[in-house]
């Protein structure tokens, strides 16, 4: 059990002999029995990286330490990792049990106490009655399971996980979701997983790391990057359905400021917090999540008065859409069931607490992009 | 107008059957929903409307002519295919245009030029005429494929899993955008999908299949609220409804339910009256997550207590798990809620949002819906 | 760094040499179709060089006729096995039938079987039912020759070409000759192209075949070179030179499209 530790790790790779930046400079600290999901669409690094941490690939410049140990150059083998791979990788020929046993046989390690730790891990793990079985007869679940038993026979300081839940379908997926964050609290061992699904990522990790591009963009707990994501990028990618985001413009009425599309269909006073950072005629990218707005009857300064394009009713919620113009949809959730059809006139109380306010450049938030300049 | 009507549909392909004995309706204008999981048989249902596959039994009917021996290019319908279907070796526009160009539908050329126009830029795909299909990412190309299916005015739209490929955002907004065209064209539909919110969003009606049988047909409303058995409750919804075996015990003259071995918890007058009637001992007592209430004290009799086992925040909600008596319960609450795990929990299950089904056939005994009108209305 | 240059112009040296080994044959080919005969055994790379055997053996116009049959036979065994590989692959490809695999595999054993040792049966049949020293026999046995390369190429082709595609064009209206002919035609091209190439040449450089079923009436060139072997002498210049004649249309083939051979034998129908 230990710390896991990235410093400015770096990755280049050569593709046609021009350099790609894989990884650009990763800065990570993973406490100890922390569960820690590294998040981003496919591409942007976060293999790549969990492959330097497992040691499968080189790492270019910094250092990555398990607790005080630098491991840069150790061999994958002691680096004391345990690494459940995307596609199982499990060995055909052999029974589950053999499967399991086969890193303990490779360290030559007494038969009884290889059998009693198989014993032990597939207890845990609820696949004692498959240790007979050869891969081949398992459901992508259990092939999962018997995954992760056999990075976790080594006893790992660092438990890896590469998409676990990437190849199974549906109800299993959720299944698996929910046995994975409840096996973590009881083998608490310090977890990394690889995912782009940020559902996973939030139902499972401790802290989650959202990288685009090579770049880190924010290392926070789900709720934190869900209710402050640091920029667009983060915004957009969090939650589903995601954030309504779409362009404002700032301008003065009455000597008071306020947002307004640009159709002015939407146009309300600026937030308090947001006073200080917003300048007149300005540009701003405007972000709300679409459970952060409610319908209601009585009008106040952050209603809007609206048609319904669009109702949904999804049994556990409903969904309004409204369209903002050719291109934006506005998306509302609600877990109270209403009945709305096309056209219908209704009203809209955006939660002036949750509004989010980026820059149209950068796409940082706009509190931050100002303390930037 | 155009209806379809099939009439003990049975298909097999080697010996395996892939359906048995289907038969439904599709009314005018309907936009009927063909939902099951993945190999329930539901594509090849599909087909033999669209006259790909000839059944091995049965009758497809359209205007209530039958058109068993007419070939598919004869039928007047237009597809949307799962992987899109599309021509690689010809560009968007004349993947759009081919229908328009085939000695079936022929239109002059000014016209084709004009249509694939028009519904290019209801589809948002007008910049992309000039590209090869290779060229497209999968929106584009489902997009494509759309387009292909809306340039003539079939008969009947037939859908396959039109949305599937796309990620969950892409999938809320796509859903969003077809029901709104949904509105404007005014066919008779059938879709095929095996994801629960696409049925329950755009259907007027859904038939659930399950193993090339019809589990149920009906409106959104009544799949919902009066599943027709557990695959069918089970199938929508998600986290998915809770269901456990509970005891009908007597306790003076009430009769109650006891739930894990041990709680007797009080059941509406209704559930107590069919209970009696037909003599049951033992119920199967579903629960959708949104309906069980948790606190951290015992509130009243009907509270269970159990443990923290897992907990899941999705966004604004999170997935509570709670170990009770060596069961899972799935709660679905508010993700800002102060959880710790393996921490003890109450759990309140709301006897009135219960669906009740019998435990030997596992079909449905009553549900809610006597009072769901209050609080809840359906669209249409 | 420095062993890493060794290493390389040592690669490059070893293939250098290969390409000497495997190119000399040609070579001297072309060598001694410019050789006199007189010259022929007692110089290596020092002579005059003559055209007389390019003009021998135009002169005569019997080799033209030869080079006729060769092309007659060989372009009529390649349509023949187009007209029947293609309808044959796409059956192997997108039916089930009992016995498929069986049947895709007996063509493919059409490969197996040396030459030599059905010749004899096939030369007494012929000559019963007077296929023998006939344009038809000869396109007939060839056919068998080229057809089963056809056949797996393209089998390939038509399962890469997904059935939805298929049918998404019978219900934009098209029937299912026009839906073969306007759709997937033109994706199989590249295969189409490049195994009718290969089997052409395997058709024409055939010899086996060509002797032992014709050789009066129809003469192919391959065949044509023994006319060159007298009783006393061999007249090598005029061989070779009939040689590099006869070849010259396949070498300009491949050429030609050889980017397509290379695409068409290695990708498949829907990727690039």
């Amino acid at each position: 059990m230990a710390e896991l530790i990235l410093k400015d790790v770096c990755k280049i790779y050569y593709k046609n002999k021009k350099p790609v930046e894989a990884v650009k400079s990763l800065n990570l600290k993973c406490r100890d029995g922390e569960f820690v999901a590294l998040l981003g669409p496919s591409g942007c690094g976060k293999s790549t990286t969990l492959r330097m941490i497992a040691g499968l690939e080189d790492i270019t410049s910094g250092d990555i330490y398990i607790g005080d140990r630098r491991i840069n150059d150790l061999h994958p083998k002691d680096r004391n990792i345990g690494l459940a791979f995307e596609n199982y990788a499990l060995y055909p020929p052999l029974t589950v049990y053999d499967n399991i046993g086969f890193n303990l046989r490779a360290k030559k390690i007494p038969e009884k106490q290889i059998k009693e730790e198989i014993h032990k891990i597939a207890e845990l793990l609820d696949i004692t009655d498959l240790l007979d079985m050869k891969p081949a007869a398992l459901s992508g679940g259990q092939k999962q399971r018997v995954n992760i038993a056999r990075a976790l026979i080594r006893r790992p300081e660092v438990l890896l996980l590469d998409e676990p839940l990437s190849h199974l379908d549906g109800k299993v997926r959720q299944k698996m979701r929910t046995e994975i964050k409840h096996l973590h609290t009881e083998i608490n061992c310090t977890t990394i997983i690889v995912t782009h699904d940020q559902l996973e990522a939030m139902a499972l990790a401790d802290r989650i790391a959202i990288i685009n591009q090579g770049v880190l963009q924010q290392f926070g707990t789900p709720l934190e990057v869900f209710n402050n994501p640091v920029n667009e990028f983060v915004a957009g990618f969090i939650g589903e359905p995601p954030m309504n985001i779409f362009n404002v413009v700032a301008i003065m009425e009455n000597g008071i400021l306020h947002f307004k599309t640009e159709n002015s269909l939407i146009k309300f006073v600026v937030p308090e917090k947001y006073i200080r950072f917003v300048k007149e005629g300005e540009k701003y990218r405007f972000g709300i999540r679409p459970t952060d707005i409610t319908v209601c009857r009585e009008d106040d300064s952050y209603t809007v008065k609206t048609k319904v394009s669009v109702f949904e009713n999804l049994g556990e919620e409903c969904r309004i859409h409204i369209r903002l113009d050719n291109d934006n949809i506005l998306s509302v959730v609600s877990s109270e069931i209403f009945h709305f059809k096309y056209g219908d006139e209704i009203k809209l109380k955006f939660n002036p607490e949750r509004i989010h306010i980026f820059d149209c450049k950068t796409g940082q938030r706009i509190e931050k992009a100002l303390q930037m300049t | 107008m155009a209806n379809v009507r099939v009439e003990g549909i049975k298909k097999s392909f080697k010996k395996e059957t892939v359906l048995s004995d289907i038969s439904f309706e599709v009314k005018d204008k309907e936009f009927f929903v063909i939902f099951g999981p993945a190999g329930a048989g539901k594509t090849t249902l599909l087909n033999i409307i669209a006259g790909i596959y000839v059944p091995d039994e049965g009758h497809v009917y359209l205007n209530n002519k039958c058109i068993d021996h007419v070939e598919p290019e004869d039928r007047n319908v237009a597809m949307v295919f799962e992987d899109y279907a599309l021509y690689p070796h010809l560009t968007v526009f004349d993947n759009i245009a081919s229908p328009l160009r085939s000695p079936r539908y022929k239109q002059p050329e000014e016209v084709v030029k004009r249509e694939v126009t028009r519904v290019a830029e209801i589809l948002k795909i007008d910049w992309l005429l000039d590209r090869n299909p290779s060229e497209l990412s999968n929106g584009q190309r489902q997009r494509v494929g759309l387009g292909r299916a809306l340039i003539r005015s079939p008969e009947v739209f037939l859908m396959d899993e039109p949305i599937t490929h796309l990620d969950a955002k892409l999938r809320h907004q796509m859903r969003a955008e077809l029901k709104d065209m949904q509105r404007n064209l005014d066919t008779t539909t059938i879709y095929v999908t095996h994801d629960y919110l696409e049925a329950l969003s755009l259907a007027d009606r859904i038939a659930v299949i399950n193993k090339g049988k019809i589990e149920q047909i009906g409106t959104p409303e009544e799949i919902y609220y009066k599943p027709a058995n557990e695959f069918v409750a089970s199938a929508f919804g998600e986290p998915e409804i809770n269901i456990f075996n509970a005891e009908v015990v007597k306790e003076n003259t009430e009769l109650k339910l006891s739930i894990f071995g041990r709680k007797k918890i009080e059941i509406p007058k209704n559930i107590q009256k069919l209970v009696a009637e037909k003599e049951i001992s033992i119920v199967r007592v579903g629960i959708r997550p949104k309906d069980i209430k948790y606190g951290f004290i015992q509130k009243n009799e009907n509270c269970i207590i159990g443990k923290v086992y897992s907990f899941e925040p999705l966004g604004a909600k999170a997935i509570l798990t709670v170990q009770v008596h060596n069961q899972l319960v799935q709660l679905l609450v508010p993700s800002d809620s102060e959880i710790q795990l393996n921490q003890e929990i109450f759990i309140e299950i709301d006897m009135e949002k219960t669906i009740f089904f019998d435990s030997v056939g596992n079909n449905l005994l009553a549900s809610y819906s006597n009072v769901e009108r209050k609080g809840v209305a359906w669209q249409n | 760094m420095k062993s890493n240059k060794v290493v390389s112009l040592l690669k490059d040296l070893g293939l250098l040499l290969y390409a000497m080994f495997a190119l000399f044959p040609l070579v001297w080919l072309v060598i001694i179709s410019f050789k006199h005969d007189r010259e022929m055994f007692n110089t290596t790379f020092i002579f005059s060089p003559t055209l007389d055997n390019y003009r021998v053996l135009f002169s005569s116009g019997e080799f033209i006729g030869y080079f006729v049959d060769n092309l007659i036979v060989s372009v009529g065994a390649i349509i023949l096995s187009i007209v029947v590989g293609v309808p044959a692959a796409y059956a192997l490809a997108r039916f089930d039938f009992k016995g498929k695999e069986s049947i895709a595999f007996t063509f493919l054993s059409f490969r197996f079987a040396p030459e030599i040792l059905v010749v004899l049966p096939i030369f007494l049949i012929y000559q019963k039912i007077g296929l023998y020293d006939t344009y038809f026999g000869l396109i007939w046995i060839f056919q068998v020759v080229s057809l089963p390369l056809m056949i797996w190429i393209l089998r390939g082709y038509f399962e890469d070409i997904s059935v939805e595609m298929e049918h998404a064009a019978r219900l934009d209206g098209y029937s299912w000759w026009q839906v073969f002919i306007k759709m997937i035609i033109p994706l199989i091209k590249p295969g189409l192209v490049a195994s009718s190439l290969l089997s052409f040449i395997f058709v024409w450089n055939n010899f086996t075949f060509s002797l032992l079923l014709a050789g009066q009436k129809v003469t192919t060139t391959t065949v044509a070179m023994l006319k060159y072997v007298s009783s006393d002498t061999v007249h090598y210049g005029q061989m070779a030179a009939a040689v590099l004649i006869s070849s010259l249309p396949i070498i300009i083939l491949a050429l030609a499209i050889q980017k397509h051979l290379v695409r068409g034998l290695s990708m498949g129908a829907v990727k690039g």
